[in-house]
């Protein structure tokens, strides 16, 4: 018998995985850039735009679990390659939508479609099934820097689009950037390692996730971190120009976070591999908690923000490594990208909750307090459901062997 | 490759990674994006 030697090692699959996160991730977050210049040029409310990334955010969570499923059947290329069609699909016919309906199927659906196949429950199963036990942590922790990098990255790139060539062209140019994940998918093309759980169906799968605890937590956790971090994305800007700094403090808060979420995300999946994964989770929870806690109490100044931005940013996707790497430890590896997109529809599902509830907040009583309030509840829930996670893997009789 | 090129590269690549996330950061000081972070509140 021949052995041959794939050219798909770790580390390819590894490079390629953050760099489709990159892209992925990247060009999602410049959407916001968009609002001004499409909704002049076409006569549209600012809430019908909204109303399209609503939209998206929602597809992306509902589709995580289906894209997830697929990606564990038929291969994480093939899921990664039409869904990174669809992103650009989505793009292109984005940059040509001229009513609401056509917008809200382009940006909206297509490219939640394409997100839910490009981002992390399918490109975290791929890097999980191809990492050792030892690695896999960091090697998770690497690909959410990856996607970290990109929302931080692509911004002022997207920014700089739009200002040399116009909006229009500014979308096709992106469209053009997140063609490179077709020939990127090839290297995730992984086709099935041998892994724990390889002789269920997803119904047992799905009924073994449902019945275990530790799943149930994962999933509020997560819900949490939607949480706190869409509304502190969303909301912060606003909250430190209405306490009397500059829109160049809120900025420069933006920017912070997403600089030191890059090393949070490779420091959390870096230490999750050393130790407890769901210490480090609950850690990660109680410290929001503390950092929200003392950032409310203290006067507001330039330097609390940026402080806290920087604190905030260190905790913000730490948590991805650490529950995508539980999953994978306590339920193996055969469905991890589907029971991470399930976990993931729980993190969307606070997202939503955490920008629209912070906004109705104020709107209802002119201040943000309660909002943060919420956020530090939620954490000190979080911390509470992560602690009794039982880490060990589950024990079950393999009905195949290989 | 002998320990001290493995240790040269490793240097220059933090170094250049350093650069990049620098000049990333400076990046958001544009006034452009300044102006268009409220268009961000919207659909973050």
């Amino acid at each position: 018998m021949t052995h041959r030697i794939s050219w798909r090692t770790p580390m390819v699959i590894l490079v390629c995985g953050c760099i489709i996160l990159t892209l992925s991730m990247g060009a999602r977050h410049t959407a916001g850039l968009f609002l001004q210049p499409m909704t002049q040029a076409h006569g549209w409310s600012r809430e019908t735009f909204s109303f399209a990334i609503a939209i998206q955010n929602l597809v992306w969570g509902l589709a995580s679990p289906f894209a997830g499923a697929f990606a564990d059947k038929h291969g994480a290329g093939r899921t990664v390659f039409v869904a990174g069609l669809l992103y650009v699909l989505g793009l292109v016919l984005m940059s040509g939508a001229t009513t609401p309906l056509a917008f809200d199927l382009t940006a909206g659906v297509l490219i939640g479609l394409g997100l839910s196949g490009t981002t992390f429950a399918v490109i975290m199963g791929v890097i999980g099934r191809h990492t050792t036990p030892e690695n896999r942590s960091m090697a998770l922790g690497i690909a959410s820097a990856g996607g970290s990098f990109g929302q931080f990255a692509v911004l002022p790139v997207g920014q700089m689009l739009i200002t040399s060539y116009g909006w229009q062209s500014a979308l096709l140019l992106l469209a053009c950037l997140l063609g490179l994940i077709a020939p990127l998918a090839y290297a995730m093309a992984d086709g099935h390692k041998p892994s724990a759980g390889v002789g269920q169906s997803v119904l047992e799968a799905l009924r073994e996730a449902g019945g275990e605890k530790s799943f149930h937590y994962l999933f509020w956790g997560f819900f949490v971190c939607g949480f706190q971090t869409a509304f502190i994305m969303l909301h912060l800007p606003a909250f430190l120009v209405d306490g009397g700094l500059s829109a160049n403090v809120g900025m420069t808060a933006v920017a912070l976070i997403g600089l030191f979420n890059i090393f949070g995300s490779f420091f959390f999946g870096w230490r999750g591999g050393c130790g407890s994964k769901k210490n480090l989770l609950a850690v990660i929870y109680a410290l929001r908690a503390v950092a929200i806690l003392v950032f409310m109490l203290i006067p507001l100044s330039t330097a609390s923000a940026w402080i806290f931005s920087a604190v905030i940013g260190v905790l913000w996707l730490g948590t991805v490594p650490l529950t995508n790497g539980l999953v994978a430890q306590i339920f193996g590896l055969r469905y991890m990208s589907m029971l991470t997109g399930i976990i993931f529809l729980g993190h969307q599902l606070g997202s939503f909750l955490g920008a629209w509830l912070g906004g109705r907040i104020y709107d209802q009583t002119g201040s943000y307090d309660i909002a943060w309030t919420v956020a530090i509840g939620l954490s000190i829930l979080a911390t509470i459901l992560s602690w009794p996670i039982d880490e060990k893997t589950l024990l079950r009789e393999e009905r195949v062997s290989t | 490759m002998n320990k001290g090129w493995h240790w040269f590269f490793i240097g220059v690549a933090l170094t250049l990674a350093i650069v990049l996330l620098a000049a990333i950061f400076l990046a958001y000081q544009m006034p452009e994006l300044l102006i268009d972070w409220a268009n961000l509140r919207y659909c973050a």
